[in-house]
C-alpha cells in the first residue's frame, strides 16, 4: 500500500484572516490517497473539503488564506517547501482538478478547443495546429459527439453535461497521477450524473489515477469511492474504507449523516435529522466541535478535543460490553492515549472519544 | 393521508404553456415557441402531498408559476374548489391567491435584505388586511416563527443574520401566514446541506398534518419526493409522463424515462454497487422549442420504434394492466409500458 502512496496531507492547518477575526478553516487535516484509488471527501459547506483540496492544488487565495502548519506529501516531495515555479510545473502534468461550475470556471470568449489546447501549448510547446488536434481527440475521449465540428464552438453552445465533459478533459489533458473533483456533478441532473460519473470511473480505471473525489452526496459516494474521509468543522472525524463506513458508522456525525437520508421504512414517519446547526468557523465549539449537535455527548467530550483513534474490528467486538468504562479507562492512561492517537494513514479511524460505543450501536440495529 | 374520495382542491386540465420566441426589434415577429409546459392535466386533494420531479428544463418550475398565476397559462385550466382561477384577475385573483402559497427554492435570494423578519412574514398581512389578525400584528408573526422552530425574539433580525436552514424556515413562516390551504413548494430543501434538509422536511410533515395544508412539492431529489409525497408525477420536456402513487412510481414504473431515472440515483449503498443494473441515457434532453415529434423522449429510449415518432402517446392506464389491480396499474404515457423488475429504488 505504501509503495502506492501518491499524495499524503499531514496535519495541514489553513487559516483566513477576516474582518471578524481569524476563522480557522482547516485545524489539521490528514488524509492520503493511492495511485488507482478513490478517495471520497465527504462534508457539509464549510467543513473545510475544498479549502483543502486548493491547498493542495497550490490554488489558495493567499491572503487572506494562510497555510499555518502540516505538509503535503505528493510523491515524495513536501509541496509546501517547492517554489512557485516548481509548483507550477507539477500543476497540469501531475495533478488537475475539476471544478464544480464548468460554466464559471471555462473562459466564455475562448473557444473549448482553445481551451483545452492551451495545456499543451503551456506545457509541452506544441504548436497552435498541434494543440487543436489534440483538443479534438481529448474531446473524443470523453465522448462528446462530433468532436471535429465542435472544436470551435464556445463553452455557451454545450450543455451542462457536456462542459463538464470538457473540464475533464482538460483536467486529463496531460495524464496527471491524481485528480481532485470538486463537486463534479452537484449542478447535474441525475442522468447526466450517472453519464458524467460513469466516464470518470472508466478513464480513472484506464490511466490508474488516483481521484480525490469532493461531494456532500452520500449516494455518489457509495457508488464510486474506495475509501471515505468525513470532515467536519475543519478536521477528519472519520476515515474508513467505504463498506464499513456504511455498514457501522464510528462517529455520531456520519451515523447522523447516514440516518437522515430518506429510507423506504420510515415513510411517512420522521425523519432523523441532527439537531442544531453546523458551527461557525469563527468560534468553534470547545472540545469536540460536534459535541453541541451530538446525541451521545457526555461531559468530557465537552473540554477535549478527540484525536483520531484507530477504529479495529477486534477493539470493537472486544468492548461491546462496558464499552463506556473501557473507553474512558483506555484513553485516561497517556501512553495507551498516544498508540490510539496515530493510527496508520488509510487504516480505520474516527475522532470521536466514544467510537466503540457508536460502532457497536450501529452493528446492532 | 390523502382523502381521495373528496373533492380535488385543485384540478388541472391540459394546461399549456408557451414563451414566444421573435426575432427583429422594430417589427417583432414570432418565429416559434418554447413549449414549457405541454398539455399537463392532475389534481390535489385536500391533505395531500402531490411530488412532481423531472431534470432541469422540464417544465416543473414554469407549472408551479402557472399555479399561482405569476405566468399566464397559453391555454387550460386551472379550477380551485371548481372555479377557474387561470383567467381570473383584479381582486378576485388576490382573494384566491391568498389560499395558494408558495415557498421558494433559493432562500438566499427570496427574502428582502432590506426588511427584518418581522416585516417579511408581516408583509402578507398588508397585502390581505382582510386576513390580518385584529390587534396586534406582532403577536401573529412571533407566533409564526415559534411555529416554524425559530426563536421569536427574531423578530427584529435581517436576513443575513440566519444560515440557509433558518431562512427556509423564515420563507416557510412567510408562507403560512394567511392560513392557506395549498403550498407550492419549489425546491424547497435544494440549497440546504444534507443534514438541514432532513430538519426541514420533518417541520413541513408536521405543519402540514398541524394545518391540513395540501403541497405541491416540486423537487428533483427522487428520495426526498418518495419520502414526503402521497403521490408522485414524472415529467419530460413539458410533458407528464407518468402519475401515479408513491408504491406506484418508485416500485413499479412501467415508463422507460422513469425507470431510467430512479436507476440513475446513486444508492447510499455501497453492496448494491455490483448488483444494480443501471439505465445511462445516452445524449441530452431535447430542446423545448423543438422537441420530438410522437413521445418527447423517443431519442433518448431504449424501446422507441417507427410508432412512437408518428403518434403521442396518451397518459393513461397501459392496457395490458388494465385488469390489474395492484399498484402496476397507473397512468403512463408511453406505447410500450411495462414493468422492469430489475428497477429498485430504496
Amino acid at each position: 500500500m505504501t509503495d502506492d502512496r501518491l499524495l499524503e496531507v499531514r496535519d495541514l492547518e489553513v487559516e483566513f484572516t477576516t474582518r471578524d477575526g481569524v476563522v480557522r478553516a482547516l485545524n489539521g487535516v490528514s488524509y492520503g490517497v493511492d495511485a488507482g484509488e478513490t478517495l471520497a471527501v465527504l462534508g457539509e459547506s464549510g467543513s473545510g473539503k475544498s479549502v483543502t483540496a486548493q491547498a493542495i492544488m497550490g490554488i489558495l487565495d493567499m491572503p487572506p488564506g494562510r497555510i499555518t502548519g502540516g505538509e503535503i506529501i505528493f510523491q515524495g516531495r513536501d509541496l509546501l517547501r517547492l517554489s512557485g515555479e516548481e509548483r507550477r510545473r507539477i500543476r497540469g502534468p501531475k495533478m488537475a482538478m475539476i471544478f464544480q461550475d464548468a460554466l464559471s470556471s471555462l473562459n466564455p470568449v475562448l473557444s473549448v478547443g482553445y481551451q483545452l489546447g492551451e495545456m499543451f501549448r503551456v506545457h509541452r510547446g506544441a504548436s497552435r495546429k498541434e494543440a487543436t488536434a489534440r483538443a479534438v481527440e481529448l474531446m473524443e475521449r470523453v465522448r462528446i459527439p462530433a468532436a471535429k465540428d465542435r472544436v470551435n464552438d464556445y463553452p455557451h453552445e454545450f450543455s451542462g453535461g457536456m462542459r463538464q465533459r470538457i473540464m475533464i478533459a482538460m483536467a486529463l489533458a496531460l495524464e496527471p497521477d491524481l485528480i481532485i473533483a470538486d463537486e463534479p456533478t452537484t449542478a447535474l441532473d441525475v442522468t447526466v450524473q450517472a453519464q458524467v460519473m460513469d466516464l470518470l470511473a472508466d478513464l480513472q480505471r484506464e490511466y490508474r489515477m488516483g481521484l480525490i473525489l469532493i461531494t456532500h452526496d452520500l449516494g455518489v459516494v457509495a457508488d464510486t469511492a474506495d475509501r471515505i474521509a468525513v470532515m467536519y468543522a475543519g478536521r477528519i472525524v472519520e476515515n474508513a474504507p467505504v463498506k464499513e463506513l456504511y455498514a457501522a458508522p464510528a462517529h455520531p456525525y456520519t451515523k447522523g449523516l447516514l440516518d437522515s437520508i430518506p429510507r423506504l421504512d420510515q415513510k411517512g414517519g420522521q425523519l432523523y435529522a441532527i439537531r442544531g446547526l453546523p458551527p461557525n468557523l469563527l468560534h468553534v465549539p470547545g472540545g469536540c466541535p460536534f459535541h453541541p449537535r451530538c446525541p451521545r455527548v457526555r461531559d468530557r467530550c465537552r473540554t477535549d478535543l478527540p484525536p483520531l483513534y484507530a477504529v479495529s474490528e477486534q477493539a470493537a467486538d472486544g468492548a461491546a460490553d462496558a464499552t463506556g468504562e473501557r473507553a474512558e479507562a483506555v484513553s485516561a492512561d497517556p501512553a495507551q492515549d498516544e498508540i490510539a492517537r496515530v493510527p496508520e494513514l488509510g487504516a480505520r479511524s474516527s475522532a470521536c472519544h466514544y467510537w466503540k460505543e457508536t460502532v457497536d450501536d450501529a452493528r446492532r440495529t | 393521508m390523502a382523502d381521495t374520495t373528496r373533492e380535488p382542491i385543485l384540478e388541472v386540465r391540459n394546461l399549456v404553456k408557451h414563451f414566444p420566441l421573435t426575432q427583429g426589434i422594430v417589427f417583432r415577429r414570432q418565429v416559434g415557441a418554447v413549449r414549457a409546459v405541454d398539455d399537463i392535466s392532475f389534481t390535489l386533494y385536500p391533505g395531500e402531498t402531490l411530488g412532481i420531479v423531472g431534470e432541469s428544463g422540464c417544465g416543473k418550475s414554469t407549472v408551479a408559476k402557472l399555479l399561482m398565476n405569476l405566468e399566464r397559462a397559453t391555454a387550460g385550466e386551472i379550477f380551485y374548489k371548481g372555479e377557474d382561477i387561470s383567467k381570473l384577475s383584479g381582486r378576485a385573483l388576490k382573494a384566491v391567491r391568498r389560499n395558494i402559497q408558495m415557498v421558494f427554492q433559493d432562500p438566499y435570494t427570496s427574502l428582502n435584505p432590506r426588511m427584518t423578519v418581522g416585516d417579511i412574514i408581516g408583509e402578507p398581512f398588508d397585502i390581505h388586511p382582510e386576513a390580518a389578525p385584529k390587534g396586534d400584528k406582532q403577536a401573529r408573526v412571533r407566533e409564526l416563527l415559534d411555529v416554524v422552530g425559530l426563536n421569536p425574539e427574531y423578530i427584529n433580525r435581517y436576513p443575513h443574520q440566519f444560515s440557509g436552514g433558518q431562512r427556509q424556515r423564515i420563507g416557510i413562516a412567510r408562507g403560512l401566514a394567511l392560513n392557506p390551504e395549498i403550498i407550492i413548494c419549489d425546491e424547497p430543501v435544494s440549497a440546504l446541506d444534507v443534514s438541514v434538509q432532513a430538519q426541514v422536511i420533518n417541520l413541513m410533515e408536521k405543519l402540514q398534518d398541524e394545518f391540513g395544508l395540501s403541497y405541491l412539492f416540486i423537487a428533483h431529489d427522487l428520495s426526498i419526493v418518495r419520502h414526503i409525497s402521497d403521490r408522485v408525477g414524472v415529467m419530460y420536456l413539458g410533458k407528464m409522463v407518468e402519475i401515479g402513487s408513491d408504491a406506484a412510481i418508485y416500485d413499479h414504473p412501467t415508463h422507460p424515462y422513469t425507470q431510467a431515472l430512479l436507476s440513475a440515483v446513486p444508492l447510499p449503498d455501497p453492496d448494491a454497487r455490483e448488483g444494480r443494473e443501471r439505465i445511462i441515457l445516452t445524449g441530452d434532453v431535447p430542446s423545448p422549442a423543438n422537441p420530438p415529434s410522437g413521445c418527447r423522449f423517443r431519442t433518448r429510449c431504449w424501446k422507441a420504434q417507427d410508432r412512437c415518432a408518428e403518434e403521442l402517446p396518451l397518459l393513461a392506464v397501459p392496457q395490458r394492466y388494465a385488469d390489474a389491480d395492484t399498484a402496476v396499474a397507473h397512468d403512463s404515457a408511453c406505447h410500450f409500458a411495462e414493468e422492469k423488475p430489475q428497477v429498485t429504488h430504496a
